[in-house]
Parts: C-alpha cells; sequence; structure tokens
C-alpha cells in the first residue's frame, strides 16, 4: 500500500476495464498487430477458369504429390485413389501413370508410421503389373530391408508382408539383385538373433523392442518363402525349339527383355564387396549361403524346432526347404 | 518436414531410449545396435541412390547417424566404416544435401572426434574441404566455428605442434595453389583468429599471413594485411580480457557462504570460485608467455616490403582500392620503419601523393613519417619536405592543412632530423606567430624539436638557454647520418654514488678508515649477492618457509678486487659529489669532470653484475632525482620515449594539431561532461525497494506500519493512555516473555 495517491492512480489504470459502447468500433487491444500494408499493385495469380475437370492423369500427378503431405489421413486417401485409379482403368490400356513413376514415389512409405497408410499401400502395391513390379524389385527390397529392421515392431511385421509378396511376385529378381542375397541373409539372421555355435554368446540377450514369438513366426515363414526363391530351380520355362528348325537355342543368343541386362558388370557405380554383389546363379547362391549362413540358420533351427507350437512348424518349414535347397550342393561336395 | 511419432509408438521404440541403455550395457544390447546399423546401412544405401532428395526418409536417416555416432565408440569393431561413410558423404555431396542432416553430419564427425574415434587430421581433412568449396553460408559458419574449437580444444593441455603444422601447410597450399580465388579468405580467418586466441604463435602462422598479403584477391590481400597492422592489438586485447572477464571476490564469497542458506549447489560454487582463484593465481606467477609480434616473427621483411609495395602499391596494373592500397602502404612503411629497411623507390611514390588535393593525404602523411628512419638518406626525404612545405604550409592554404603538414614535417624530423635545412626551418618556425592556434602549436612543436635535436639550424634567438649554453659549452654536437650513440644505463653514477656511501658507511660502523681500500671490498660484494633477490618475498616468509640462503659467496664473476685502478677512481668520482644525489643538475655545468664520469660509469658497467636488487635500487635513486623530470622538455622526452617504437604512426597524428584549435559546440561540451555518470542517482535501498515492488512483491509488517495513515493510528494511541496500571503491566510482561520465547510462536526446535 502506498499512501501516493498517483501511484495508485497508475495501478488502477492497468486495470480498468475498457468501454463497450453499442455502435462503436471497439477498441484495439494493446497487443493488436496491425496486417494493413501497402502496395501499388495487387496481382492475383492465374485462376484455372476452365470448365473441363483435370483429366485421370492429371490427378495423379497431383496425388503422387500430395504422398508427401504431413497428414497421416491425406496419404492414406491419396493412395487409396490411386489405387481406385489403377484399378478403375480397362485391362489392356497403360496406367495412368508409368508403373516407374508410381513405384519411386510410393515406396518410401513402406517406412510410414501410420498403420492405415502403409495396409494402403500394399493394397496398392498388388495391384499394379508383376513385371513392372520386377524392373523395380531392387529398391523395393531396399526400403522392405530398411523396414524390417525398423524400430517400431509393428513396421517390421509390414515389412515381412511387403517381403513376401515381393518374393512372390518377383522372387527371382529379389535373390538375385545387388545386395539381395548376402545382405537379405545377414539381415535376417541378425533379427532372428542366430548365430552358429562358434560366435554364440552364453546367453541370448532378450532384444530390445518386444521381439515376441509371432513376430519369429512371421519372420521364419518370411526367410522360408526367401530362400526357396534364391535355393530352389527356377521354373525352366519350357523351350520349344520345333518352330525354327534350323536354329537351336536361340533365345539365349537374343537380347534379353529384362532391364539393365548387364548390371551384374558393374559399370557405372561404385565397385561393390561381396555383400553387395549380385548372385544371378543358383550355385553362387548356394555356396555363399552355405559359408556365411548355414551354420547359424541349422543351429537357429535346433532351438526354434525344440520350442514347438506355431514356431516348432514354421521351424520344421524352414528346415524342409534348407534340406531341400542344398541337397544337391552337399551331394556334389560329397563327390568331390 | 518432420513427421510426428506417436505417443505410443515413442514409449516403445525410441532412439534416446535405446541409446541411454546401450550406454549402461553396451554388451546385452549388442544385437539392437546391430540391427540399428542395418537399418543405418540400408537408409544410407537408399540415400546414396539420390542424395539431393528432400523426402521424408532423410528424418529417419538424421535420426540413425545421431544414434550411431553417440554409441560408435562403444562398437568400434562394427562401425569401423562409419566415419568414412559420414566423411565420403560430406564431401562428395555436401552441395546437395538437405540442409539438416548435413548440419548433423557435420556435428556427429565433430562428436566422433571429441570420443577419439577418428583423429583431429581426419577431421580438419574433411571440414576444411566443404568449408573453401561449400555455396551455403550457414554450412561456411557452422564449419569456421567448428574447426576453430577443435584446433582450440587439441591445443588446450600442451601445444599439438603435429597438427598444427598439418593445417598450416593446408593453409599455406590453399593460399599459394591459387593466387587469384577468394577462397584463401578462409586461411586468413582461421589464422588470425587461433592467433588472437595465442594459439598459434608461431612463425609459421605469419608466414601463411605473409602468402596471403602476396596474394592477388583483393579480399585476402586485404585480410592479410590488416593482420599485421591490427593483428597484435587484438591479441592483447583479447587476453586482457580473458584475464579481467572473471574477477572473483573470495572474500565476498566465503563471507556471504557463512550467512546463506546452505545448499549443495552454492558450496559446489564457492568450490568452483576457489578453484579459479588458485589457478589464475598460479597463472600471474607463472612466468608472462613471451609472445612475439608479427611483424617480428617476419622472415626476411626486406624481400615482403619490396614485394608488397612493387607488387600492390607501385604497379598500375594492380586495381586495389584506395583503401585497400592505403592499408598496404602502410604496412610497407611500419615494416620500413620498424625494421629501418632500405626501400627508395617508396619515397618517390610518396612525391607522387603528397597533395592537399589527394585523399586522404594524412594517412600518406603519416605513412610517410612511419616510414623515415635515422638510415634513411636525408637526401632523399629533403625533397619531400620540400614539396610538403611548399604545397601544405603557406599563408593561402587552409589552418588544418598548414597545421597538418607541419605536423607532418614535425614527424619526419623526429626520425630523421637531417632532412631538414636551416632556410626552410627557419621559415617554418615562423608560423609559431600564426593566428590559428593549431598551427602556431604545430610550429612550436617543430621549433622545440630542433632546440634538442639540431639547434644550430636555428636562428640564434629561437635557440632556447639550455641549446645555445650546450652549442657554446661544445657539448652539443651536430649529429652525421648515421651516427650511433654509445649506450649506457640511465642513472648508473647515481647507484655508482650510492654504493660508496653505503660502503662507506659500513666502514665507520667497523671502525676502519672510511675512504680506505684495504682488504674488505671482497665483503661488499659478497654482501651485494647474498641480495641477489629483491626483498619483495617477504609474504612467503609468513608459510612458514624457511629461507634458505643460496651459496652465492663462492660465485664471484668479479674482478674487481684484483685490479689496484678500479678502486681510486671510484673514490675520486665520490670525493667531487659528496651529496650524491641532488648533483644531477649541476653535471651539466662541470665540463672538466665529464670525461672522468664517462671512464667510471663504464667502469661500473664492465666490471659488476648488477643484482635485481641493484636494479631496483637504481630505479630508486632515479625517481628520487627526478627533479627536472618536472621541466616541460624532460616531459616532452619522456612521452617520446614512452611511445612505443612498435606502435604505428596513423593519420589522427598528423590531424591532431589541427583540431587544437578547435572549439567544441555547445552539445559536444554537455555531452563530454555527462560521458560516464548515472542520469539519476539512487541510493541502494531505493534501487532494492523499487525493484522488490516491481516484481510486485509484499512489503514487511515494518514497513506497513511506518506507512499507515497517521490518523489510523490515533485511536490506538489514546486508547493505550487510558489503559489501566494491571493492564499495562500485562502487555509489558507479555512483551518480555514473547521475546524470551522468541516470538509469538516461539523457537519449537529449542
Amino acid at each position: 500500500m502506498t499512501t501516493s495517491s498517483k501511484k495508485k492512480k497508475d495501478k488502477k489504470k492497468d486495470f480498468q476495464k475498457p468501454k463497450l459502447r453499442v455502435g462503436k468500433a471497439a477498441p484495439k487491444a494493446a497487443n493488436a498487430t496491425s496486417t494493413s500494408f501497402k502496395a501499388k499493385s495487387i496481382s492475383l495469380k492465374q485462376q484455372a477458369l476452365s470448365a473441363i475437370a483435370p483429366t485421370l492423369e492429371a490427378q495423379c500427378v497431383h496425388h503422387l504429390g500430395l504422398l508427401d503431405h504431413k497428414a497421416d489421413k491425406q496419404r492414406q486417401e491419396s493412395l487409396a485413389f490411386l489405387t481406385s485409379a489403377i484399378t478403375g482403368i480397362t485391362p489392356g490400356t497403360p496406367l495412368p501413370q508409368p508403373a516407374s513413376v508410381i513405384i519411386p514415389a510410393v515406396q518410401r512409405l513402406i517406412l510410414d508410421p501410420s498403420n492405415a497408410v502403409r495396409q494402403q499401400l500394399l493394397k496398392l502395391l498388388k495391384i499394379l503389373p508383376e513385371n513392372d513390379v520386377a524392373t523395380h524389385a531392387d529398391q523395393l527390397l531396399l526400403h522392405t530391408r530398411a523396414g524390417m529392421t525398423h524400430l517400431s515392431v509393428q513396421i517390421r511385421t509390414f515389412a515381412l508382408e511387403v517381403l513376401q509378396w515381393l518374393v512372390r511376385v518377383a522372387g527371382d529378381e529379389v535373390v538375385s539383385c545387388a545386395g539381395g542375397w548376402v545382405k537379405m541373409l545377414k539381415c535376417f539372421l541378425s533379427l532372428l538373433i542366430w548365430k552358429s555355435e562358434g560366435e554364440g554368446k552364453w546367453s541370448q540377450a532378450k532384444s530390445y523392442g518386444k521381439s515376441d514369438a509371432k513376430l519369429q513366426v512371421k519372420q521364419m515363414d518370411a526367410l522360408t518363402a526367401f530362400l526357396r526363391a534364391g535355393l530352389y530351380h527356377a521354373q525352366v520355362v519350357s523351350i520349344s525349339n520345333d518352330s525354327n528348325f534350323p536354329l537351336w537355342q536361340t533365345e539365349h543368343h537374343m537380347l534379353s527383355e529384362r532391364s539393365n541386362v548387364y548390371a551384374h558388370l558393374n559399370l557405372f557405380s561404385a565397385t561393390r564387396d561381396e555383400e553387395a554383389e549380385m548372385f544371378e546363379d543358383r550355385e553362387d547362391r548356394q555356396r555363399v549361403f552355405n559359408d556365411r549362413a548355414e551354420p547359424a540358420v541349422v543351429t537357429g533351427l535346433e532351438q526354434a524346432l525344440k520350442a514347438g507350437g506355431e514356431m516348432g512348424r514354421a521351424a520344421a518349414q524352414l528346415r524342409k526347404v534348407v534340406r531341400d535347397g542344398m541337397a544337391d550342393f552337399h551331394r556334389e561336395e560329397i563327390i568331390v | 518436414m518432420k513427421r510426428k511419432v506417436g505417443a505410443l509408438e515413442k514409449i516403445e521404440a525410441d532412439h534416446a531410449a535405446l541409446r541411454f541403455k546401450i550406454k549402461r550395457d553396451p554388451q546385452s544390447y549388442r544385437d539392437d545396435f546391430n540391427n540399428q546399423w542395418q537399418q543405418y546401412e540400408t537408409l544410407r544405401d537408399l540415400f546414396l541412390q539420390s542424395p539431393s532428395t528432400q523426402g521424408t526418409g532423410l528424418a529417419d536417416l538424421k535420426d540413425l547417424v545421431e544414434f550411431v555416432s553417440h554409441v560408435a565408440d562403444l562398437y568400434p569393431d562394427l562401425c569401423a566404416q562409419f566415419p568414412s561413410d559420414l566423411q565420403q558423404i560430406l564431401l562428395q555431396h555436401h552441395e546437395v544435401l538437405e540442409y539438416e542432416l548435413r548440419d548433423k553430419m557435420v556435428g556427429s564427425l565433430c562428436l566422433l572426434r571429441n570420443k577419439d574415434v577418428i583423429d583431429s587430421v581426419a577431421l580438419l581433412n574433411t571440414l576444411f574441404p566443404v568449408l573453401v568449396a561449400t555455396p551455403s553460408k550457414s554450412l561456411r559458419q557452422l564449419l569456421f566455428t567448428k574447426i576453430l574449437s577443435d584446433l582450440r580444444s587439441s591445443n588446450v593441455k600442451t601445444t599439438n605442434h603435429k597438427l598444427n603444422r598439418t593445417v598450416q601447410t593446408v593453409l599455406y597450399n590453399l593460399l599459394e595453389s591459387d593466387k587469384e580465388s577468394p577462397k584463401g579468405i578462409w586461411a586468413v580467418k582461421i589464422t588470425r583468429e587461433l592467433w588472437k586466441k595465442q594459439i598459434w604463435t608461431d612463425a609459421r602462422a605469419v608466414e601463411v599471413m605473409r602468402l596471403a598479403a602476396l596474394s592477388e584477391n583483393e579480399k585476402v590481400i586485404a585480410g592479410g594485411v590488416r593482420f599485421f597492422l591490427g593483428g597484435d592489438k587484438e591479441r592483447e586485447e583479447a587476453a586482457e580480457e580473458s584475464s579481467d572477464d572473471d574477477n572473483v571476490d573470495m572474500a565476498k564469497l566465503k563471507h556471504q557462504a557463512g550467512i546463506n542458506k546452505k545448499t549443495k549447489k552454492k558450496a559446489r560454487d564457492l568450490k568452483k570460485a576457489a578453484a579459479t582463484v588458485k589457478r589464475k593465481e598460479k597463472k600471474k606467477n607463472a612466468p608472462h608467455p613471451l609472445n612475439f609480434s608479427a611483424l617480428h616473427l617476419l622472415h626476411d621483411p626486406q624481400g615482403f616490403a619490396e614485394n608488397l609495395f612493387s607488387k600492390h602499391v607501385q604497379n598500375t596494373k594492380a586495381k586495389l582500392q584506395l583503401e585497400t592500397k592505403l592499408l598496404v602502404l602502410q604496412l610497407v612503411s611500419r615494416l620500413v620503419g620498424l625494421h629501418k629497411l632500405t626501400v627508395l623507390s617508396l619515397y618517390s611514390y610518396f612525391l607522387k601523393h603528397l597533395t592537399p588535393r589527394q585523399a586522404s593525404v594524412t594517412s600518406y602523411l603519416a605513412c610517410l613519417a612511419q616510414a623515415t628512419h635515422s638510415y634513411v638518406p636525408p637526401d632523399v626525404l629533403e625533397p619531400l619536405v620540400q614539396k610538403i612545405a611548399n604545397e601544405f604550409v603557406s599563408e593561402a592554404s587552409a589552418s588544418e592543412v598548414a597545421a597538418a603538414g607541419l605536423n607532418a614535417i614535425r614527424e619526419i624530423c623526429v626520425r630523421q632530423p637531417l632532412a631538414m635545412t636551416d632556410t626552410l626551418l627557419q621559415d617554418l618556425v615562423m608560423y609559431r606567430k600564426s593566428k590559428d592556434k593549431g598551427v602556431m602549436m604545430a610550429a612550436k612543436g617543430l621549433l622545440s624539436l630542433y632546440r634538442e635535436v639540431g639547434a644550430e639550424l636555428l636562428h640564434k634567438r629561437d635557440r632556447g638557454k639550455d641549446a645555445s649554453m650546450g652549442i657554446r659549452a661544445g657539448t652539443i654536437k651536430e649529429q652525421r647520418y648515421g651516427e650511433e650513440a654509445a649506450g649506457g644505463i640511465e642513472g648508473i653514477e647515481l647507484l655508482e654514488a650510492w654504493k660508496e656511501d653505503e660502503r662507506r658507511k659500513k666502514r665507520i660502523a667497523a671502525g676502519l678508515d672510511p675512504d680506505g681500500t684495504d682488504g674488505d671490498s671482497q665483503l661488499d660484494e659478497a654482501e651485494d649477492w647474498k641480495k641477489w633477490e629483491l626483498e619483495s618475498d617477504s609474504d612467503s616468509d609468513e608459510e612458514g618457509w624457511i629461507n634458505v640462503e643460496s651459496d652465492g659467496e663462492d660465485i664471484n664473476i668479479s674482478d674487481s678486487e684484483d685490479e689496484d685502478k678500479g678502486k681510486p677512481k671510484a673514490k675520486k668520482a665520490k670525493l667531487d659529489s659528496a651529496t650524491p644525489a641532488p648533483n644531477e643538475g649541476s653535471k651539466s655545468a662541470e665540463p672538466e669532470t665529464a670525461a672522468a664520469k664517462q671512464a667510471q660509469i663504464s667502469k661500473l658497467l664492465t666490471t659488476t653484475i648488477l643484482t635485481p636488487a641493484d636494479l631496483k635500487q637504481l630505479k630508486a635513486l632515479q625517481e628520487q632525482t627526478a627533479i627536472n623530470a618536472h621541466l616541460p622538455s624532460h616531459k616532452r622526452a619522456a612521452m617520446l620515449a614512452a611511445r612505443h617504437a612498435d606502435e604505428a604512426i596513423t593519420a589522427e597524428t598528423i590531424e591532431a594539431a589541427a583540431s587544437l584549435g578547435k572549439k567544441n559546440t555547445k552539445e559536444e561540451k554537455i555531452a563530454m561532461a555527462k560521458a560516464d555518470r548515472e542520469t539519476n542517482h539512487q541510493s541502494t535501498t531505493a534501487k532494492r525497494k523499487a525493484k522488490k515492488e516491481s516484481e510486485g512483491k509484499s512489503t514487511t509488517n515494518k514497513e506497513k506500519a511506518r506507512k499507515k495513515n497517521f490518523l489510523m493510528t490515533l485511536g490506538k494511541a489514546k486508547s493505550k493512555n487510558k489503559r489501566s496500571l494491571g493492564d499495562v503491566k500485562k502487555t509489558l510482561q507479555g512483551h518480555i516473555e514473547r521475546s524470551k520465547r522468541g516470538g509469538k510462536r516461539g523457537n519449537k526446535g529449542n
């Protein structure tokens, strides 16, 4: 309390309510910011005045651009639009946008944090033409592998689904692309924490992100599919030589229909080590698998088989694939 | 573009949490780290396919890079490739990288350096090329600070010569490889900053700057030249700043600690303050680091000065701005003056520019004065002085111009008095009758200068008492070109006399003949050696240290006692001047003793070693006898001596005379008077009160009572008077009781 009347007045001033009067503009707040500005001329950007609706192609381009949007919902809706646009076209006509545009744009959504977006993505991927997917298999595989090692369990699970789809659609490309075989095997082993006896630790450390049995089963299923694609004989297309009789095995001398045929020569990019190398032959893959992964897989399988139940069944499947796939390799070794 | 992560997801798995766990127990989480490492590798591969993407995957990669760099030191086998990855990406793609990721990578590399995963050389070899090449300003800023801080931190404990040499070589090569590119500015900036911080103080750093000054890019030239002109001053200022920024008053802190609430934090603060004080004390006692100025560390200053001059100033093809040119000229003249170099073409260059119409001519004048020294041939300077006199000093020219001209002539003649002819000097001296104060003062300055250094050139009536007496007596001789005065120690004769006096006293005390020359002179010598150190360490004696006298007696370099002719001479000198102190004034009046004195001085200097105690005594004696130090001529001489030879002459020095006559306006006067004074004075209590009030804090009961309206207290006061005796007693007793209890509630604890 002060005795000074001036100070009292000053204090009062702070708490006085501004008087409002009917018909008068309300007094401005003390912190009001003037947003008015002066300009010599104002130009409006061109407005679309055409009455014609944009074409499907243009809409698709627009929605592809929206895949980076920050709202989950928007991303999901854009994906849904693309899905419906692709399913909507009559068979035989080309896609509204070529797959070489769509796939690079959508593939990074494999790592999307929102579950709804990821599910929508898988739907979209599944309706894409299979041979288009095959040409982009290496890119998709990279993203899938990133997903498989992601911190979030949900994304890890989802990435396995994508992998299974990818192996089903383009198994040959997946196992033979650059880094596709060794890096994937390494990735699986580290996910399953399978180690060969030599480097095994005393005790298995519990993993950090909950690696429950269900996830492990899924991982083993995916590994089964992957190994089946890599170790089994590719479906040999029966060659009928009758049609062009004097020429034998013409298709071997023709230019391949695949894109980037000489990728394995690695002419234009950085030199690859063994991990990033391409293994196009089944024998090569068998050899590498034997070198790098088989002991670990066998020991891991033993433990998984003991666990029984669902995991045991998955492990049995896997063991069968490994045995079948590696059978002729081991036989050769014995013979040699 | 950072995407929000759901709360639940975050709880479950998040890099920060994993990092924390890994740091506590690296072995158990090895598999998890391995997963993350694979994730990083995958994302890196993805990223490398198109490094310029701005997409969403980058945020993840950024997180992972941060995560891995934090724990990389725990898994050296897994992350062996990580640093080289980052280096490759930065070096190859720094131009197209998304800026947040780029900054993160730089930060991660520095982190790896701090964790000793990579060494400084590797780090700097990555950062420096990027710094030089990148077009991004913010990245340059970041890299610059990182490079500096890394260099500083690796030089903290001891000077890291190897690293310094490597970096200096890199900078040198950068400057040398392309002389025209502006990239060299980074070499200049880094060197200058490190010089300022006293991290680089060697000749190699100076060599880098020398190269910069000789480059062909104007910015780089200016940077290099500015370094030589101002780098040392900057360094000194920085050192002073750092020394007095944390002045801790220990006594006050201790006192406060006794009174204030005792918390752990406060105790820690006190301990820290004590440590800093101790460190400071240690630093104070440590020998002062010997830092040579950059100008002194130059190899081949003659070659440098010639190169600079011919390349940037004289060369008509050099397209430098006037400002830069002047800077270079300043440096050249500074070098010439400091190292007494001979660059004769410099003086003929000046001849062209010494007209009042020349832009910033005072700088030229200052440069000319700076470039003058006692070895410049007078016949080179004469036309220059003549030209200044003709162009500047005339009745027709403005008073400022004349004052500047006179002042410049004076500054030149201080350094080379022989540059003046008698007719010109006599003309110029006439200006002391000028009505303008600046011109008058400048002319007087010239006059008083020549009274000291070349009185014969003046009219007889202008010479003054000292000079004319000196000329008549023959003590003032004409100086010749290139002549050097014999060196000596000022006031040494005083010391000699004082020593003799002491010896006499001692001999009298011992009961010997005070003038005797027998035996005990050795004793004196020994005494002197005992007093080798000053008496200043008396305070250190308090700490219980026992002073052990060093056995100085047996170090006897002086051989004066063997020579019999040494002592009698000293005695004669003593007999001449019975009172040692004030005989300074009469010295010049007795020319016949001068020769004897000369001999005596040389004797003391050549036969004994002066101990620090001697030097202290000498200083004291000098101060005692400094009677004539108050004469104006001596004051001037002292001022001249005080001005360090290293200091530059600037345009202000030349212009100073002109400003003498100028009168300040009223506003300027008021501003000057107000300069550093508080506008409204308040007592500390008032300030504290005002602060409290502004913070809206409450007042004490006492304050409330003091401020209470007088009328309100009246009623109570009245009723108090009407109380019965019993009531009064009760109140008083209550008061006593309360004070015993310690207040209304009492001290419950006790």
